[in-house]
């Protein structure tokens, strides 16, 4: 009896101290680098490792952003929210206030009470230096730049500064702020950087005005570890929306995304960047708390500020010929390039500005009536308004579920319509140019086999990459001879840049913001135009337009928010469709999934206070939303 | 006299070859299709600069003197041969602008070299024992069978290999770390532990898939030199079996695995950039895999310059010592 009594007091203290040393564990559970994991919030570090991770000198050419440090450290005068698509003040108490009717004069006045990381107040003397220090340091890529854009400056007091610029510039806060990805001017306090040589300072640890601080870095590059300021209420972030969530933020890269998928069932990886349909089928199936943007299909996000399709070369022949850019567009199958491509998880787009939700709903859709009656001058309609009941119509047929119900609601996620698929029409446009179809196959008006070779990124974008071979096979279905040729970014870019190329899937049609002149002037004044052969500064596809560089001329002078901005740039859209010099076809798809085993209040469709831009600036937005559960 | 002027010859023609290849690796960049400049632009501009031409033109006439691109190739080749001849620098890298080219070939070095310095080492050692075996005792059931499993695993290509590790030991039985972080002061025992701790599965990777070619590779030349005449001559003398395998056999055989091994950890300098990609190793395959992607001219030259200064040194010290090792290329 003793002895029974004896095992079984000892089979339970056993047992006692396995329960206790696991529950020790799971309550002390820790991260590789040493920080509590319910409260570290690991974020999939884009661009992969960094070689040179303690230069976090935000002005030199080489130093990564992404990796947290405009995330995190930085904010910058104006910021961007993509939810409501308008710009706020971040550092800037308000936007900027222009003192003439020209506006080559605004006031800009700072928030109060804002600090740098190490307690030291932000003021307009820090902006003043940092004005001077990149227009005074020209191995500064941005000192070019910024030259070009301000005169001099008024200090008038802590707050408040007088910015007099060496030309009109209407959209200020675009030019000095945020309106995609990030901005270029990222104030550096004065009492640091005044001891030092700009052009050689590491900058590392980096003192900064956003609401975190880099603790500690990978020397290999692989991780950036921030934590929480003390302080937070003394950074816009705090100002704005509150406390952030997370006391520590761990940039980590992974690798392959095999090993991201693995760190994401194994709950070591919560905010992922892009990765495949097929990975994410692979992650929601082997994690039961893995969430797109979508709880269902689509799932991904379609927000993705740049369209993706096919640009030509437009003063090359045949491309410099309007007729024969419009055959092409209605030699294309729009439905199989697409479920090719992203297995119709995409949005079309027939304009020249991305279908991201706002721009959708300020473009896309009040256009739609008019593309359903814009006729060529044969009256032929190319206009295909069915394509979003049609494509649902295919997915439900391959046995998709969770598609909308009506077609406002299938509009709303796939599109208004992109051009009819209709061969006979681009083969009677092709044969009136001089184009022979013989034995099936297409020649040119001189007799020679028509082969086209389609650009595309090698190992990135995927997307762009998937694109161009479903294009091409529809080409080659058409009879062109038409092939992809894969290449690495440099030579891609460099392609582009100098015109030396054929045709490519790039994406030039980018923005987040109705009001999106900028870009629009950038990709298509004929000003920007250069011979081919030399880097083009804009308009790599060399479209000469008188009328569509008239229209961006009137919207020039214009502020965002004058009333006919939006008209103007309507028209805009409406000479592009007629004149077609690419080939838009849909807006980017990102799978950028989060894993919420430790977290509530990640972005999703259903709580959309911000799009899943993980690798912008305006992240560290995100923090106060983000809350680590109570229960992990 | 013969042998200086042997030793005389070597040095000169160490000496152009290296020359050449340095030249090579100046002008091969040059002619790629990408620019530099460009490339970092197009990073730039991509992340939603909008500039006008002047702005552009005035970046890009920053970056090019920045990068020491201006002037003629004749004037940046002589620079090039300046910098790593005198200065012994590359110069700053041109996409990690302005990180210097040598202070990131340093940080890198030393993962390659650990890594593939010891698993190319284990897995010739491991190879050329089993296959000294293999050849030398072929009717043994264990050499038979270690045979067999270097031929199956031989062909198997490296990415397969590898994957078949991170599933097994990452994934199904996470024994080995998903996440490659090294902790630690340099050179402190938690350091050290670390690093080993990390570096197994890279390394036990290669080492599966570079054993297999010692293994048949020593098989064919024990099986070989097990016929030949002296080895009769040693078992009729009554020469012990471990012996003739060791003194008679093993020291014939192993004349071109050394010359092969010499030359194999020469081009180790050239990174494993399979290896690295998939375990997410920092080293120099990656570096140079990424320089060639953004054109970054400076760095893939460092890169470059340094694996062939390392095969050209390994094959004049091999040629040096060969003479010592085989008293045939002592007496010629």
């Amino acid at each position: 009896m003793t002895k029974q009594y004896s095992r079984f007091i000892l089979s339970f203290l056993l047992v006692l101290l396995v329960m206790l040393s696991s529950g020790l564990a799971s309550a002390q559970e820790q991260t590789e680098v040493g920080t509590p994991r319910a409260t570290t919030l690991i974020v999939d570090q884009l661009g992969g490792r960094i070689n040179n991770p303690t230069q976090t000198n935000p002005y030199q050419a080489g130093t990564h952003m992404s990796a947290g440090l405009h995330q995190l450290i930085y904010s910058t005068l104006w910021e961007i929210n993509t939810a409501t698509g308008e710009q706020f003040p971040a550092l800037a108490a308000e936007m900027p206030e222009a003192l003439n009717d020209d506006f080559t004069s605004f006031r800009v006045a700072l928030r109060d009470n804002l600090r740098w990381s190490d307690g030291e107040p932000i003021t307009t003397a820090d902006m003043a230096f940092n004005i001077d220090m990149v227009l005074n340091t020209p191995e500064f890529p941005y000192s070019g730049f910024l030259s070009q854009v301000i005169d001099n400056y008024e200090v008038v007091d802590d707050l408040t500064i007088i910015l007099n610029l060496k030309r009109s510039e209407p959209r200020l806060a675009y030019t000095l702020g945020v309106h995609i990805w990030g901005d270029n001017f990222r104030m550096v306090p004065k009492h640091i950087w005044e001891n030092e040589d700009p052009a050689t300072f590491q900058n590392y640890p980096p003192v900064g005005s956003g609401p975190y601080t880099m603790t500690d870095v990978d020397p290999n590059g692989n991780w950036f570890l921030y934590t929480k300021r003390e302080d937070w209420q003394h950074t816009d972030v705090g100002q704005i929306y509150g406390e952030p969530g997370p006391e520590y933020v761990l940039f980590r890269f992974y690798g392959t995304e095999e090993r991201r998928i693995i760190a994401g069932i194994q709950n070591q990886l919560d905010i992922f960047t892009d990765i495949s349909p097929e990975a994410w089928d692979i992650l929601r199936d082997s994690n039961p708390n893995a969430r797109a943007w979508h709880e269902n299909f689509p799932w991904a996000n379609f927000d993705d500020p740049c369209e993706r399709g096919i640009v030509f070369s437009n003063t090359q022949e045949p491309w410099d010929n309007q007729n024969v850019r419009w055959a092409m567009a209605l030699a294309t199958d729009i439905k199989s390039v697409g479920l090719a491509t992203f297995a119709g998880i995409l949005r079309v787009s027939p304009l020249a500005v991305p279908p991201v939700q706002v721009i959708h709903d300020a473009f896309h859709k009040p256009m739609r009536e008019w593309m359903t009656e814009f006729a060529f001058e044969d009256g032929y309609q190319p206009f295909d308004p069915n394509y979003a009941v049609d494509i649902a119509a295919i997915l439900a047929e391959q046995g998709v579920e969770g598609l909308p119900e009506g077609e406002d609601a299938l509009v709303d996620l796939f599109g208004v319509g992109w051009w009819k698929h209709d061969p006979a029409k681009a083969t009677e446009m092709l044969q009136a140019e001089g184009f022979t179809l013989q034995d099936g196959a297409w020649h040119k008006p001189d007799g020679s086999p028509w082969q086209i070779t389609i650009n595309s990124p090698s190992n990135f974008e995927v997307q762009s990459q998937r694109l161009a071979f479903a294009v091409a096979d529809n080409w080659r279905d058409f009879g062109i001879d038409a092939t992809v040729q894969q290449m690495d970014g440099g030579t891609f870019w460099s392609n582009y840049s100098n015109g030396t190329f054929d045709a490519g899937s790039y994406w030039p049609g980018c923005g987040a913001l109705p009001d999106s002149w900028d870009l629009l002037d950038a990709f298509w004044h004929k000003r920007h135009i250069v011979p081919i052969g030399q880097p083009a500064p804009g308009n790599a596809m060399r479209y000469d337009s008188d009328a569509l560089s008239g229209i961006l001329d009137q919207i020039a002078p214009l502020p965002s928010d004058h009333p006919d901005t939006i008209p103007l740039l309507t028209e805009f859209e409406k000479q592009f469709i007629v004149e077609r010099p690419w080939l838009p076809m849909f807006g980017t798809s990102k799978f950028v999934p989060v894993v919420t085993t430790y977290w509530d209040g990640m972005p999703t469709a259903d709580n959309f206070y911000e799009g899943p831009w993980w690798w912008w600036s305006l992240f560290k937005y995100h923090m106060p939303f983000i809350q680590p559960k109570s229960d992990s | 006299m013969q042998f200086a002027k042997f030793v005389v010859t070597r040095i000169i023609a160490y000496i152009l070859v290296i020359w050449i290849g340095i030249t090579v690796v100046f002008f091969v960049p040059r002619f790629m299709p990408s620019d530099p400049v460009e490339s970092m632009l197009g990073r730039i501009m991509s992340q939603g600069a909008y500039m006008e031409a002047e702005q552009v033109k005035a970046m890009r006439a920053t970056l090019t003197e920045a990068f020491g691109l201006e002037g003629t190739l004749a004037d940046q080749y002589f620079g090039f041969l300046h910098r790593i001849f005198v200065s012994r620098e590359f110069g700053p890298s041109l996409s990690l602008f302005p990180t210097p080219v040598n202070e990131l070939i340093g940080r890198a070095l030393p993962w390659t070299l650990g890594l593939l310095l010891s698993s190319t080492v284990i897995a010739w050692i491991v190879g050329n024992a089993i296959g000294l075996l293999a050849g030398y005792k072929s009717r043994w059931m264990s050499s038979r069978a270690l045979e067999v499993i270097a031929i199956l695993v031989y062909p198997i290509p490296y990415y397969i290999t590898a994957l078949i590790l991170i599933i097994l030991f990452i994934h199904i039985n996470p024994i080995f770390p998903l996440f490659f972080s090294v902790r630690g002061e340099p050179l402190s025992l938690e350091f050290i532990s670390s690093a080993v701790y990390n570096s197994i599965l890279p390394a036990l990777s290669i080492v599966i898939v570079g054993f297999g070619w010692w293994v048949l590779s020593m098989k064919a030349l024990a099986s070989s030199i097990s016929e030949e005449d002296f080895v009769y001559f040693a078992k009729l003398k009554g020469a012990g079996e471990g012996r003739i395998m060791t003194a008679y056999v093993l020291r014939n055989a192993i004349l071109p695995q050394v010359t092969v091994l010499a030359l194999q950890i020469g081009t180790i300098f050239n990174g494993a950039l399979i290896a690295e990609i998939l375990f997410s190793y920092p080293g120099l395959g990656t570096m140079t895999y990424n320089a060639v992607l953004q054109a970054d001219y400076n760095l893939l030259m460092g890169t470059i310059t340094i694996s062939i200064i390392a095969v050209a040194t390994s094959t004049l010290i091999i040629d040096l010592l060969y003479p010592f090792f085989d008293p045939r290329i002592r007496q010629r």
